[in-house]
């Protein structure tokens, strides 16, 4: 019942604080809603792996990165537009993804936790070295005509384009929910992640389902990685903080919560725009994702502690 | 026989619990009994493939099943209600259920019958369907488990300690249960109850510091002296 109570006054604050940003600043609000799109649209994929793998991918910002520069290279090639090389790319990082997961990640499953962490964080600096040598560290860009897209309500002026992050990080929720409650398989992976013992002894293939999420997961951010070009330079380091982003949000929503990631993701963007729209306080952006995970997982200790 | 398992051992790590273990299975009821720590559970591990066996045969159908994947072994017919039950807390009744059958070939094209037969087995499943498996009792959460292993339609079917933390007269009920089954499914069974169990076996063998120490027929059990002051306590 108090929890409930909680929640209520939780969400409540959170309402009133958009509606007078809403209104004094709205751009906060516009600004900080595409944000959250982005975070949470790649926050999910690394959520779903923590949540049913139960491995901390350390590495996903630079599956990422590898999937940016996949397109780069097709986009250029083709003359394709990320949108429909999105497709390819998605499916080889799955590909690469289930390659990962069957030769390293696999093998680390049965120890200590710090070995995992030690091995996807030695699989991220691989990667980002090995774009590094092949395509130096020299930012790329490309730019397309819709990304410019925006909308002029009397005297606000915004762009629009990154909504489609929103969009993205919405069907994701939805989709992953079906999935996961609706069809036999998504029903087997989900009790896979709440019991893997309990999974094998009524038939399922606990390692072919792992292999299975880490490709699923794996593809989205591949996709992610397509769309990501379409709004940022990308670099061979610039999947490093999407990493700690995802990590932040995935803790603030408490691990099993898909859902939840929208939630954190709504919080970290407006709360990093609203110090944006400061002068004085611009350059604290960046750091705003520290003071909320340390708040929220204090703020959990101390009610666990409690109770 | 439906499961025949010769000279097993096996352990963990370093530590070998099962010296040679002979026991089979036909179309019956068979119990387990020993005291805690004798290696019960182990057998029933090292059956379906949760801990290797280190020497020694296991056979299902006449087929080798020894060191199988428990996945395997589970599609190959066997269904298990583990001692720590093993459920997916997070999922309802209706969900853990499915899962019972959805990846068994005996089961699943007869998912709807064995729904059926489970929910006339325990009514309180029917009324909880759709409650979360995790936050109902620990004896409702057993009767999951029971069903769970039922909707696979197994050829057998290991029962480890089913009426742990159930209360006397569900036990009574369980065992009522499990003469009905026999009928249809092997059973091998673990039990502490081994007065309300025998009553529902035909054989048993008796597990003392991994080896078999005794093996006979419900009957021959009860008037065994030492059953009679070990594990009847009279
Ligand atoms: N996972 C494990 N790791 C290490 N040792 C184990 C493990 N499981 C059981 N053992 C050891 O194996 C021995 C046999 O245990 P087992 O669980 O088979 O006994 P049991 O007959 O089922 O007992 P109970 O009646 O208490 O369930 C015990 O000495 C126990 O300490
Ligand atoms: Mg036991």
């Amino acid at each position: 019942m108090a929890k409930k109570r909680n929640a209520t006054i939780l969400v409540a604050v959170i309402t009133v604080a958009a509606v007078v940003i809403l209104f004094w600043r709205p751009t906060v609000l516009i600004y900080g809603l595409q944000a959250a799109g982005l975070y949470a649209s790649i926050a999910i994929p690394m959520g779903l792996i923590l949540g049913i793998v139960h491995i901390v991918n350390l590495a996903h910002g630079e599956f990422m990165m590898l999937a940016a520069y996949a397109t780069f290279m097709v986009c250029q090639a083709f003359g394709l537009d990320p949108f429909v090389a999105m497709v390819p790319v998605a499916l080889v990082t799955a590909a690469f993804g289930f390659m990962i997961y069957k030769l390293t990640i696999r093998q680390a499953l049965k120890s200590p936790e710090l070995n995992q962490l030690i091995l996807t964080f030695g699989i991220s600096i691989a990667i980002t070295q090995l774009i590094n040598l092949s395509f130096t560290s020299q930012t790329r860009k490309m730019s397309f005509d819709y990304v410019s897209a925006s909308v002029d309500i009397g005297e606000l002026s915004f762009g629009i384009y990154n909504f489609v992050f929103v969009v993205i990080a919405i069907l994701m929720v939805i989709g992953l929910r079906l999935y996961l409650t609706k069809t036999i398989s998504g029903k087997a992976a989900l009790a896979v992640g709440q019991n893997p013992k309990g999974a094998s002894i009524v038939g399922i293939d606990v390692d072919k389902t792992y292999g299975f999420v880490f490709a699923l997961a794996s593809g989205m951010i591949g996709m992610m990685g397509a769309l990501f070009i379409t709004r940022s330079s990308i670099f061979p380091g610039v999947g490093g903080p999407f990493t700690m982003k995802s990590f932040c949000l995935i803790a603030m929503a408490g691990v099993g919560n898909i859902p939840g990631i929208l939630g954190a993701s709504v919080l970290l963007g407006i709360s990093e725009n609203f110090l944006k729209a400061f002068r004085g306080t611009r350059g604290w952006a960046d750091i705003v994702f520290f003071v909320l995970i340390i708040t929220v997982i204090l703020g959990r200790s101390i009610k666990g502690k409690k109770a | 026989m439906i499961l025949e398992v010769k000279k097993l051992e096996t352990g963990y790590g370093k530590l070998q619990v099962l010296r040679g273990i002979d026991l089979s299975v036909g179309k019956e009821s068979v119990g387990l009994f020993g005291p805690n720590g004798a290696g019960k559970t182990t057998i029933i591990n090292a059956i379906m493939g949760i801990v290797k066996p280190w020497a020694g045969t296991v056979e299902f159908e006449g087929k080798s099943i020894g060191g199988n994947p428990t996945h395997m072994v589970a599609r190959a017919g066997i269904a298990l209600v583990p001692q720590e039950r093993e459920l997916f807390p997070g999922m309802s009744v209706a969900d853990n259920l499915e899962l019972g059958a959805a990846y068994v070939p005996r089961g699943k094209p007869i998912m709807a019958q064995q729904l059926e037969v489970v929910l006339t087995l325990f009514p309180i499943l029917k009324e909880r369907y759709t409650q979360l498996v995790g936050t109902m009792s620990g004896g409702q959460q057993r009767m999951v488990a029971i069903g769970r292993a039922l909707m696979a339609n197994p050829a057998l079917l290991i029962l480890d300690e089913p009426s742990l933390g159930l209360q006397p007269s569900i036990v009574a009920e369980v065992f009522d249960r499990l003469a009905i089954l026999k009928k249809d499914i092997a059973i091998l069974v673990t039990e502490q109850n081994v007065r309300e169990s025998l009553k529902a076996i035909d054989r048993g063998y008796v597990i003392e510091n991994g080896v078999v120490l005794l093996e006979d027929t419900a009957k021959g059990l009860a008037n065994n002296p030492h059953v009679i002051s070990a594990y009847l306590g009279i």
